[in-house]
C-alpha cells in the first residue's frame, strides 16, 4: 500500500505547534507523508489543501479555544465542495473536552486525541482507522478530479492516465511548463511563491498549479512535505498545488511527476505550471534536459545562492547548462556581487542565450522579481496586464 | 565572529580572571589581607533579625570562611547579592520582609557594626532608580472574555495582593493583529485572553485602576501587535489621566518577536520589518516613558515550545544581546538601552532549574561589561519567571498545585524580580477564578508565610551541589552560543531554523520520554490513582458577548470612517518614510482599529512568510 497521506494543521489565530510539531515528525517516523500546513491557518486553506492533496486524513490540532467552531466549519467547507468523505480528527491536550468531542462528532469530526494519549497508540490507530487505498471514483469533480488522477499516478507511476478534460478543446489553454531546480535552499519555493503572486496579479483570471516535489524519508519511507506552508501568495483557488514525496526516486522528482504533469497539461486549466525538484546536486537532471530522454518541461529556471563555493563549484553544475533562465537569489547576501559577475561569464561562455537574474525573493515587492517574472512570461507568452505590475492588495489573514 | 563568539570568550576570559584571582588571594599575602578586611566589612555590616520562634539570623547569608581564596571566589565569581556577576541576585535585599524585626547584632559581628541605617546602604550599593529595593514579585497574567470581565477579574485578584499588579493575556485575534470582526475568528474572541479592538476597549480594560500610582505596574504579554496595544494603552491613559501621565506610567510589554520566530508563532511581517517597528518602540519609549520595559526578552516559550532549559537560556540570552546590537546600529547607547530591557524564564521541575536565572544573570553581566562594555547599570538582568505550564497535566489536575509549589521555590531560590504561578487548572482552560486565587496564595504562603525567604537573604543559595550544576548549565549554554557563532550569529542561525529545529527535536524527546516512561509524570505514568476526573469548570467566552464585541467594534469603526482614512494615510506615510512608526500609531489609534492599522502596515511592508 502506498504510504497515508496526513494534512495538519493548526488552527487560526493560535500558534500552539508543540505538539503538532512532534506529531509530525512521529507520523514521519512511522512512513506517513505528512503534508503540514502551519499554525495561524484559516479554514479556507486547509479545506483547499484537502482537496489538492487528496490526503487520507485531516488532523487539527487547537489550543487557543473555540475548536467546536472551527472544526465545524472545516467539515462544513469540506461537504460543501464535495469531499465529505474526507475524514477529520484533532486533539488540543486538556483544552477539548470529552463533552466538546461528543459535540464535534455529532458535527461531523471523527475524534479526538485526549491529553495523555501515548504516542505509539495514536499512530497504530491511525494506520488502522484511515489506511486505505484511494480509488478511481468517476463522480469526483474539478481539482479533486484532478488530485485523485496524480494519487493514483503515484500509486502506479508507469501507468498512464486518462486525461480529465475540464474544458472543451476550444477552451483549453494550453499551459507553460517551468522546470525549478537548484541547491536545497536556494530559495526556490520562495520564489515560486513570488511568481505565483505576479503571475495572479496580471492575469486575473488565469490558474497556475505547482508540483512541489520533496524528499521521502530513506530509512522510514515518510515525508513532511513543507514546501506548501510556506506560500503566502499561493494559498488562493486559482492556485493548483500539490506536493509530491519522492518516494525512492532519485532523480530529483517524485516518479509521478511525469504523469503529474501531463494530467495538469491535459486539463486545458493552467496558464503556467511550475515544477520544484528536491534540492539538486551537481549531476542531477530531474527534467530530462540532457540526452535522449523525453523532455518533461517547456523552460527550466535554475536557482541559486551567492554562496555556491566559487568558480570550480559552479564548473561542476552541469544543470546550469541547461537552463533558460538562471536566478542568483539572495542579493542581499554579500558575496552576491562576484557570484554575478562569474555566472554571467559561465553563461556567456555557453553561449545559448541563457538569461540571468538577481532576485531577493524574501524581500517584498523585489523589483529583480518583477524582471525575470517578466521574462518568464515572455518566454511562456503569457498575459501581461498593464498596471498589473501595481502592488496587490494583501489579504491580512494568512 | 558574530557578537556571540565574542561573549562566549568575554565569559571565558572572566572565568580564568576568577582563577587567578583565587590563586593569587592564596599567595599574594597583601591581597589576602586586603580580601579580609572587605569580608569583614562586609559581614559587619550584615543585621541581625530574629524568626518568629526567635531564633537570630543575618539578613544576609555568606559562606561561613575566612580563607582569602574562598572569599575571592565567592566575591569574583558569584558576587553579593546586586553586585556583579549578580549571580545571586539583581538587588541587595530582594524578598526581605522590611517590617520584620531588625537590629540585634550577629554573634560573630563586631560590636557596633551593625546598622539600622537603611538608607545608608542602599547607598553603598545603589539599586536602579526606578525599581525599589525590594518588591512584591507576584505578578498574575489574567485575561479572558471582554475588556470588562479582564477588568473584574484584576480587581478581584488585586484585593488578594500586597501592591498593583496587571498582567493581561490577550486572545487569539488581539496576538495576531485581527479584528474581532475578521473572517474565521469570531469562535476565538474572548478565549485564552481578552479581546481588544480599540482604545476604547483599553479603556475598560484598566478602568477604576489609577496606572499613575507610584506602586501600580501594568504588563502585557503582546508581541506582533505591540507597537499597536501599547500606543492604545498610552492613547488611553492620556485620555483617563491627562497628556502628561505618560512618564509616570510603568510595566512591560513583552514585544520580543525574535522569539515569536521561533518559538510562539505570532508573527505578522517580515522579519526585518517586526524588528524594526519593535526598535522604533524602543526608541520612543526609552526617553518618553522612564519607568516602562519596551521589551520583555523571553525564554518562557522557547521552553513551553519544547526546549531544554541549556537552550532556554541561550536562545534567551543571545536574543537579547542581539536586540542590543540591532539597536546600537540604530545609534541607541548601550547604556541608555540596557537597564530597560527585561528577561523572562520559564521555571519547571528538570534540576537545571535550581540554576538557570543565577547562571542567566552572570552571563549577562559579562557579556554586558565586557564584550559591549555597559556600565552597572546595564549590566543587571532583571528577571521575570513564570512556573511551567506545559509541567502541569490533564490526569489527576489537583497534583498540579505541588508542581507549582516546587516551581515557584526554585523560581524564588533564582531570585526573579517577579513571578507568575499558574494554575492548576491550566490544561483545561483559561484559569477559573478559584484555581487563579490558590496560584495567588501559593506564592503568598512560600512569602509570607514560610519564613525561607523573608528574613534571610540567600538562605540557601550558593551551595557546593548548586555551584556545580551553575558551571555545567553555563557550560552548556557558551557551547550554543559558539555553535550559533558559526552559523553566522542569532539571526543567520535563525534563518537556517536552527533555535526552531532545536526546540522541536527536544519537545519532541520530552513527549517520547513521557510515553516511554522514562520520565515519571505523577498521575500519568506513574502511581496512577482509579479516581474518575472530576469535572473542571471552564472559562469560556459565550457567543453573545463575541457578538457584542464585533458589535462595539463596528460601532467604533462607523464613529470614525471619515476621520480612520486620512490617519491610516498618515500612518502609511510615515512607514514609507522610514520614520518612527510608534510616535505617529499614538495618533491613529485614536481613530482606528487594530485590525485596521495591521492590514495598513501590511500593504507597506508585506507579510510574514511562515516558518515552520
Ligand atoms: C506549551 C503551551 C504554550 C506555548 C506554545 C509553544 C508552541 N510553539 O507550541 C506558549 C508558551 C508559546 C503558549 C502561548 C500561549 N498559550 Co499556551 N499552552 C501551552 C500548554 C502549557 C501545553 C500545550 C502543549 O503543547 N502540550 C504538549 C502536547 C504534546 O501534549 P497535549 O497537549 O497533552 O496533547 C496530546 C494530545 O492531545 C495529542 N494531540 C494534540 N494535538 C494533536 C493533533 C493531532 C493531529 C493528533 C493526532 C494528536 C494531537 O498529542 C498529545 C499527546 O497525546 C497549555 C496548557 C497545558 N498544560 O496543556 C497552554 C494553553 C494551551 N495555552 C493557552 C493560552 C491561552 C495561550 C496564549 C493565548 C496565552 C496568551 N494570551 O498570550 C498564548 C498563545 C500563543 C499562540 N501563538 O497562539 C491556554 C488555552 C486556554 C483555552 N483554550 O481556554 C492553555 C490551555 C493554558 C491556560 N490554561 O491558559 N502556550
Ligand atoms: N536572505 C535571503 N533569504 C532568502 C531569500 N529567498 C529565500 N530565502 C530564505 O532561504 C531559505 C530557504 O528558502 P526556500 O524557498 O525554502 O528554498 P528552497 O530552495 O525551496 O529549499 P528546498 O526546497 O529545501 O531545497 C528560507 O529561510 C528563505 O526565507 C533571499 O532572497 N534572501
Ligand atoms: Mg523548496
Amino acid at each position: 500500500m502506498a504510504p497515508l497521506r496526513i494534512l495538519t494543521a493548526v488552527p487560526i489565530c493560535d500558534g500552539h505547534d508543540s505538539a503538532v510539531s512532534t506529531i509530525n515528525m512521529e507520523l514521519a517516523r512511522h512512513g506517513f507523508e505528512v503534508i503540514y500546513l502551519g499554525y495561524h491557518c484559516p479554514v479556507s486553506t486547509i479545506v483547499r489543501a484537502a482537496i489538492q492533496e487528496d490526503i487520507h486524513v485531516v488532523g487539527i490540532s487547537s489550543y487557543n479555544g473555540g475548536h467546536i467552531v472551527f472544526f465545524k466549519e472545516v467539515v462544513d467547507q469540506l461537504r460543501a465542495l464535495g469531499a465529505g468523505d474526507v475524514p477529520l480528527f484533532g486533539g488540543g491536550g486538556g483544552t477539548i473536552t470529552k463533552a466538546d468531542e461528543r459535540v464535534m462528532q455529532r458535527q461531523g469530526t471523527d475524534r479526538i486525541f485526549h491529553a495523555g494519549t501515548p504516542l505509539d497508540g495514536i499512530m497504530a490507530l491511525i494506520r488502522k482507522e484511515y489506511g486505505r487505498t484511494l480509488k478511481p471514483n468517476t463522480k469526483l469533480r474539478g481539482d479533486r478530479a484532478l488530485a485523485r488522477a496524480i494519487t493514483l499516478a503515484e500509486q502506479n507511476p508507469t501507468h498512464r492516465p486518462s486525461p480529465i478534460a475540464h474544458h472543451p478543446p476550444q477552451k483549453r489553454t494550453r499551459a507553460f511548463v517551468v522546470g525549478v531546480a537548484g541547491p536545497g535552499g536556494a530559495g526556490k519555493s520562495t520564489l515560486i511563491d513570488e511568481l505565483t503572486s505576479r503571475f495572479l496579479r496580471q492575469n486575473p483570471a488565469g490558474r497556475i498549479a505547482i508540483l512541489a516535489n520533496d524528499p521521502s524519508h530513506p530509512d522510514t519511507g515518510g515525508a513532511i512535505l513543507g514546501d506548501r506552508v510556506s506560500m503566502i501568495y499561493a494559498q488562493d483557488d486559482r492556485v493548483f498545488f500539490r506536493s509530491l514525496a519522492t518516494r525512492g526516486s532519485l532523480t530529483g522528482l517524485s516518479a509521478a511527476a511525469p504523469a503529474a504533469i501531463e494530467i495538469l497539461r491535459a486539463s486545458g486549466e493552467f496558464d503556467l505550471i511550475l515544477v520544484e525538484s528536491v534540492g539538486i546536486g551537481q549531476e542531477s537532471d530531474p527534467f530530462g534536459l540532457f540526452g535522449k530522454k523525453h523532455r518533461l518541461v517547456d523552460a527550466m529556471l535554475f536557482v541559486l545562492a551567492p554562496y555556491y563555493g566559487g568558480r570550480l563549484q559552479l564548473q561542476k553544475i552541469g544543470l546550469l547548462n541547461g537552463a533558460d533562465l538562471v536566478a542568483i537569489n539572495k542579493c542581499d547576501h554579500p558575496m552576491a556581487h562576484t557570484a554575478r559577475a562569474e555566472i554571467a561569464a559561465r553563461l556567456a561562455a555557453n553561449g545559448k542565450g541563457q538569461r540571468l537574474f538577481g532576485t531577493v525573493a524574501a524581500k517584498h515587492h523585489d523589483p529583480g522579481v518583477d524582471t525575470l517574472y517578466a521574462a518568464l512570461a515572455e518566454l511562456g507568452h503569457l498575459k501581461v496586464t498593464p498596471g498589473g505590475e501595481k502592488p496587490c492588495q494583501l489579504e491580512v489573514a494568512p | 565572529m558574530s557578537s556571540l563568539g565574542k561573549i562566549a570568550d568575554a565569559v571565558d576570559a572572566y572565568n580564568a580572571h576568577v582563577a587567578t584571582e583565587v590563586a593569587r588571594a592564596r599567595t599574594d599575602i597583601a591581597f589576602a589581607a586586603d580580601l579580609r578586611a572587605r569580608w569583614a566589612k562586609i559581614r559587619a555590616g550584615i543585621e541581625t533579625t530574629h524568626s518568629p520562634t526567635g531564633t537570630p539570623l543575618p539578613r544576609l547569608a555568606l559562606p561561613p570562611t575566612d580563607e582569602p581564596g574562598a572569599i575571592a571566589e565567592y566575591l569574583l565569581g558569584q558576587g553579593l547579592p546586586g553586585e556583579f556577576p549578580y549571580a545571586n541576585a539583581a538587588y541587595r535585599e530582594m524578598y526581605l520582609d522590611r517590617d520584620s524585626e531588625v537590629g540585634r547584632v550577629i554573634p560573630n559581628a563586631p560590636v557596633g557594626a551593625e546598622s539600622k541605617d537603611q538608607t545608608r546602604r542602599v547607598k553603598d550599593n545603589p539599586p536602579h532608580p526606578q525599581t525599589p529595593v525590594s518588591e512584591e514579585p507576584m505578578r498574575l497574567f489574567a485575561g479572558l472574555g471582554l475588556a470588562e470581565d479582564t477588568n473584574a477579574r484584576f480587581h478581584y485578584l488585586g484585593k488578594h495582593q500586597k501592591s498593583l499588579r496587571l498582567s493581561t493575556a490577550f486572545d487569539g485575534p488581539t496576538l495576531y493583529g485581527l479584528d474581532s470582526d475578521h473572517e474565521g475568528v469570531l469562535g476565538k474572541v474572548g478565549e485564552g485572553g481578552v479581546a481588544i479592538d480599540t482604545v476604547e476597549d483599553m479603556t475598560r480594560l484598566f478602568a477604576g485602576f489609577d496606572l499613575t500610582r507610584k506602586d501600580a505596574s501594568v504588563s502585557m504579554t503582546m508581541n506582533a501587535p505591540a507597537p499597536v496595544i501599547l500606543a492604545m494603552f498610552i492613547a488611553s491613559a492620556k485620555r483617563r489621566f491627562g497628556p502628561d501621565c505618560v512618564p509616570n506610567l510603568r510595566g512591560t510589554i513583552q514585544a520580543d518577536m525574535l522569539k515569536e520566530v521561533q518559538a510562539q508563532n505570532e508573527v505578522i511581517f517580515p522579519i526585518d520589518a517586526s524588528l524594526r517597528f519593535l526598535c522604533d518602540m524602543i526608541e520612543w519609549c526609552v526617553p518618553n516613558m522612564p519607568r516602562w520595559y519596551p521589551v520583555s526578552i523571553s525564554g518562557y516559550h522557547i521552553a513551553e515550545a519544547g526546549a531544554t532549559p541549556v537552550q532556554q537560556a541561550a536562545f534567551t540570552l543571545s536574543n537579547g544581546f542581539t536586540y542590543l546590537e540591532l539597536l546600537r546600529a540604530r545609534g541607541a547607547d548601550v547604556n541608555a538601552i540596557g537597564p530597560r530591557l527585561s528577561f523572562f524564564l520559564d521555571c519547571g521541575l528538570d534540576v537545571e532549574y535550581l540554576v538557570l536565572g543565577r547562571v542567566c544573570r552572570r552571563l549577562w553581566a559579562i557579556g554586558m561589561r565586557d564584550a559591549f562594555g555597559a556600565n552597572t547599570k546595564a549590566q543587571v538582568l532583571k528577571l521575570h519567571t513564570q512556573t511551567s505550564g506545559r509541567s502541569l497535566i490533564a490526569a489527576e489536575f489537583q497534583n498540579n498545585l505541588t508542581r507549582t509549589a516546587v516551581e515557584l521555590m526554585l523560581a524564588y531560590l533564582n531570585y526573579t524580580n517577579s513571578c507568575h504561578s499558574n494554575s492548576a487548572d491550566e490544561p483545561f482552560t483559561t484559569p477559573t477564578a478559584k484555581y487563579a486565587t490558590l496560584a495567588s496564595h501559593g506564592q503568598s504562603i512560600i512569602m509570607e508565610e514560610s519564613g525561607v525567604f523573608k528574613h534571610t537573604m540567600n538562605l540557601l543559595g550558593g551551595s557546593p551541589g548548586l555551584l556545580q550544576l551553575e558551571r555545567q548549565v553555563e557550560a552548556g549554554i557558551l557551547a550554543v552560543f559558539r555553535e550559533m557563532d558559526t552559523l553566522g550569529g542569532v539571526l543567520a542561525a535563525q534563518e537556517q531554523r536552527y533555535q526552531r529545529s532545536k526546540i522541536q527535536e527536544a519537545g519532541h524527546a520530552y513527549e517520547q520520554q513521557i510515553y516511554s516512561g522514562k520520565r515519571p509524570i505523577i498521575g500519568l505514568n506513574k502511581y496512577i490513582t482509579d479516581e474518575p476526573m472530576p469535572s473542571v469548570p471552564l472559562a469560556r467566552t459565550s457567543p453573545k458577548k463575541q457578538h457584542l464585541q464585533v458589535e462595539r467594534l463596528r460601532a467604533f469603526k462607523k464613529k470614525h470612517a471619515k476621520s480612520a482614512p486620512a490617519a491610516l494615510q498618515k500612518l502609511e506615510n510615515v512607514a514609507r518614510a522610514n520614520g518612527n512608526v510608534f510616535a505617529e500609531l499614538i495618533n491613529t489609534v485614536e481613530v482606528c482599529s487594530l485590525g485596521q492599522i495591521t492590514a495598513c502596515l501590511t500593504n507597506v511592508v508585506g507579510k510574514f512568510r511562515p516558518m515552520v
